[in-house]
């Protein structure tokens, strides 16, 4: 296209900027400012007594208790949760890219005329809600020996992190040039040794994306990890079961919330590091 | 070198061979590259298909079987032929689960697109539109459990931290926000504050790609802001709002961490009048204080899958019309 002569003030762009932008503007930036607020309180509820917490929950607090973590790591179980929930995320997360890129690489780059209907058939996974599957899976765990094992949680968390990873997958080895897997077969490299060593490589940053956006899932997942569990915990349960005992073992709000930071912390911080990478990988897999 | 790699094999690769074409004229012009390639189709792709199939396809047929019998988990299953369904329609739990699923489908879904539109609009040229999104974007990677402990804690009456900041702003009676009545909407509109962020985000990307002359004709034919909204923004991004709506169902349908804490009463699940589908699934199964009741909890997962599906269609059919390019 080509562009009218404009002088800089004239591209000033989009929308006249009414009476309705202006009066709506301070309405984004109060969510803005509630949002960093919550978070803020948050943490420093964390380190405050019960008492404290409840009587001015507005103040700087009088002291920093960070007997609090201690408490919520130890008593809580909160570092056994953190544990398992580190082992589940990086093995799911590994199994399921491992299984999950040579399916997306060969659906989208063989040109088979089985591609597509295979697709379809991993893509309706999509829909699959957790409710309509966990029966059976508990059953057949069961009877396998596999509830309350964090292999079998782990199983059913690359199962259930197939399709998605596969839906991302397929369209960013479309995008890949192809001129790469064509030098590889000239100089006698099969596909197979193309794949890992040539196109698996050059897929890393959307292998990362997935693998960042599967650990935030799983992370603080809940369904599954209370359904197959029983003695092991995850974060997300300690939490839980922190939680729902407090009617007994007193209203101690104050680890609570040391556990809910704990749960939340390494998100933020994840999320400053690679904010950008996080929301353009879910945008871009809804765009597309 | 690499000419000639693209002189000897492209026509092959990367000719675009329409499916239809013959097979045997394919095969005589498949490369060996292509010709290699396909055997290895099954190698590549089942692995994950396997473990996808055993994870996800089985169990949805096993559920199917499982809704048509009682069953408690142990011992035999009895033919119950469809009775499940109707004795779970009859139930007012089950009621109760329905209204309130269909609440946070569409009562949530409509406020969800509507603030999620709203600021998209605000922060396209908004000053600090980048920290805004992303400040506005965090509560969506938050898990759903965390963000509810935290919400009964700022509603709980009459300590929590809503109340007593109505109570010295002067207001006399700060409202019960998780009694009986109350609960499920500030439920809802906690639901609302987690999810609005990821629609922000994407609405926003779409919003980025449509051509910016398109806004200037607009202008300078007169258009106001929501003329602009109606007559520019919206039908350009109407594929993705369809495919965002279908996405928002899925999700919705599911919702189960958001309400699992909400525990009113004494006992590990939250009072009935919370339940929606995915909690009374749930519950049949492994209710602490009830009986296991596997064809029941089955039927309505049969239920949710069936409702994911047609709303999806639905959603699709309704958005969808012809999708304009630009």
């Amino acid at each position: 296209m080509t562009h009218t002569v404009t002088s800089p003030s004239a591209g000033r762009r989009l929308t006249s900027r009414g009476w309705l932008h202006w009066s709506l503007v301070p309405f984004a930036w109060l969510l803005v400012a509630a949002d960093i607020l919550v978070i803020l309180w948050m943490i420093l509820s964390s380190l405050k007594s019960t008492r404290d917490m409840v009587l001015t929950p507005w103040s700087w607090p009088s002291e920093f208790l960070w007997s609090n973590y201690q408490d919520a790591w130890v008593a809580g179980e909160f570092g056994a949760g953190v544990l398992n929930s580190l082992i589940l995320i990086v093995g799911s997360g590994v199994g399921c890219i491992l299984l999950t890129a040579p399916a997306a690489y060969a659906l989208s780059r063989f040109r088979s005329r089985l591609a597509g209907a295979h697709t379809i058939f991993f893509v309706i996974g999509l829909g699959i809600p957790a409710q309509t599957i966990f029966i059976p899976l508990y059953v057949v765990f069961d009877r396998a020996g596999l509830v309350d094992s964090i292999g079998g949680l782990m199983l059913i968390y690359i199962g259930t992190g197939v399709p998605y990873a596969l839906f991302l997958l397929t369209a960013f080895f479309r995008s890949l040039p192809g001129e790469l897997e064509e030098a590889a077969a000239i100089d006698g490299a099969g596909p197979w040794y193309t794949f890992w060593r040539i196109m698996f490589p050059l897929a890393r940053s959307g292998l990362i994306t997935i693998f960042v956006l599967q650990a935030i899932g799983h992370w603080g997942e809940t369904f599954f990890a209370l359904v197959m569990l029983r003695h092991r915990t995850t974060l997300s349960l300690s939490l839980y079961n922190f939680a729902i005992n407090m009617q007994y073992s007193g209203n101690r709000y104050n680890v609570l919330f040391a556990g809910l930071i704990i749960l939340i912390l390494p998100l933020l911080i994840l999320y400053i590091i690679l904010g950008r990478r996080i929301i353009e990988g879910i945008a871009a897999g809804y765009s597309k | 070198m690499k000419k000639g790699v693209s002189v000897t094999t492209m026509p092959a690769v990367a000719s675009p061979v329409p499916e239809t074409a013959s097979r045997r004229r394919q095969r005589l012009r498949m490369s060996p590259l292509e010709r290699s390639r396909r055997r290895l189709f099954v190698p590549f792709v089942y692995p994950a298909l396997l473990v996808y199939a055993a994870v996800m396809v089985a169990p949805t047929v096993f559920t199917l079987w499982i809704s048509l019998n009682h069953w408690a988990g142990a011992g035999p299953m009895q033919w119950a032929g469809l009775s499940n369904y109707t004795r779970m329609f009859k139930d007012p739990v089950f009621r109760t689960s329905f209204v309130n699923t269909f609440w946070i489908v569409f009562g949530v879904g409509v406020g969800v697109f509507a603030i999620a539109f709203l600021l998209t609009m605000l922060l396209h040229d908004m000053v600090g539109r980048k920290l805004a999104r992303a400040v506005v974007f965090f509560p969506s990677l938050v898990p759903g459990i965390a963000i509810s402990i935290l919400w009964g804690f700022l509603f709980n009456y009459p300590d929590g931290l809503v109340d007593t900041l109505l109570v010295k702003l002067g207001v006399d009676h700060p409202p019960a926000w998780l009694a009986q009545d109350n609960a499920f909407k500030t439920i809802l509109v906690g639901m609302m504050w987690l999810t609005t962020g990821t629609y922000t985000v994407i609405f926003m990307a779409a919003v980025d790609r449509i051509p910016r002359e398109l806004y200037e004709a607009a202008e300078l034919e007169g258009a106001g802001p929501f003329a602009r909204f109606r007559h520019v923004t919206f039908p350009l991004m109407r594929d993705i709002v369809s495919v965002c709506s279908v996405l928002w169902c899925v999700g919705a349908l599911k919702t189960f961490e958001f309400l699992l804490t909400f525990s009113a009463q004494d006992g590990a699940l939250p009072s009935p009048k919370l339940w929606n589908f995915a909690m009374y699934s749930y519950g049949e199964a492994f209710n602490p204080d009830g009986v296991p009741d596997y064809g029941i909890s089955s039927a309505c997962g049969v239920i949710v899958l069936v409702l994911t599906g047609g709303l999806a269609v639905l959603s699709r059919r309704i958005l969808r019309k012809d999708s304009v390019t630009y």
